[in-house]
């Protein structure tokens, strides 16, 4: 996996959470992982296709994700309701919108599946021998979010 | 009398986002679709003004439903609003019969500018 695929997705992370939420979050060192696990709470995955092939995890924790929430809502989210899982689900969705029309510049055709969400702790995830990219987005004032990158 | 309008978006949160951007600029939310089938038996039934569709969704993607309804209803006014926003993607929506091409996230200023070129009457 190179840095061509996984620049747009880091482009495209820190420009669309600055957008929703207002807030310029601080970008962490990237790393690998040859499995991916994460142990936040909650997670979007979303699928995609084409001439780059894998998934996009955002994960985040539920403070976090109420904080994310209650900005995009623009009322206090004091519990994780359909609407707020859904404010999250978009969230990945336009992010690895934006991710494929950068990516597109470089000529590559993508697509992606609608999101799933995925909720619990501890979750153990595995792209198997497919390498993952984590970016690690802090958001002031608010926490962590992360997103990893498996591209075959 | 209100223009009604057709929301269709899989994402709940999407849905209430334009319903409250549309409503408290006067127009009517005469249905809400999840999908593009959805969408174009909605269209069938309710005959709306104007629709606001997205992309990706389930069960049938919003290029296809847009097809579908301007096959139905060749006047139909169809506005995509999406995170694919490629240029691949404006084009063939564009040259399916979109009257415009909306890329989220988007300030509610553009929705608002765009419904009302479409229902200016």
């Amino acid at each position: 996996m190179n840095v061509k695929i996984i620049n747009p997705f880091v482009e495209a992370s820190m420009a669309v959470v600055q957008t929703v939420i207002n807030v310029k979050p601080k970008l962490g060192k990237l790393s690998t992982r040859s499995e991916v696990f994460t142990s936040q709470s909650i997670n979007v995955m979303i699928g995609l296709t084409g001439d780059a092939q894998g998934v996009i995890l955002f994960s985040l924790g539920d403070e976090v994700a109420k904080h994310i929430t209650s900005t995009m809502l623009g009322q206090e989210i004091k519990e994780f309701d359909q609407l707020a899982l859904s404010a999250i689900a978009e969230l990945g969705n336009m992010i690895s919108g934006q991710s494929l029309m950068i990516l597109s510049k470089s000529g590559a055709k993508c697509d992606i599946t609608p999101p799933t969400v995925i909720q619990g702790k501890d979750i153990r995830a595995s792209t198997l021998d497919v390498p993952s990219v984590v970016i690690p987005l802090t958001i002031e004032d608010i926490g962590l979010y992360e997103i990893t990158v498996s591209i075959k | 009398m209100a223009k009604r309008i057709l929301i269709t978006d899989d994402a709940l949160f999407m849905r209430v986002t334009l319903k409250n951007i549309l409503t408290q600029n006067g127009y009517e939310i005469c249905g809400e679709a999840a999908n593009g089938k959805e969408s174009l038996d909605k269209y069938k039934e309710l005959k709306p003004d104007l629709v606001t569709m997205d992309i990706t969704m389930p069960e049938m993607d919003g290029i296809t439903a847009l097809k579908e309804i301007k096959a139905f209803d060749p006047n139909a006014k169809v506005i995509m609003c999406t995170a694919m926003g490629q240029k691949n993607m404006v084009i063939e929506a564009v040259q399916a019969g979109a009257k415009d091409f909306i890329v989220k996230p988007f300030e509610p200023d553009r929705v608002i500018q765009a419904v009302g070129k479409q229902l200016a009457s």
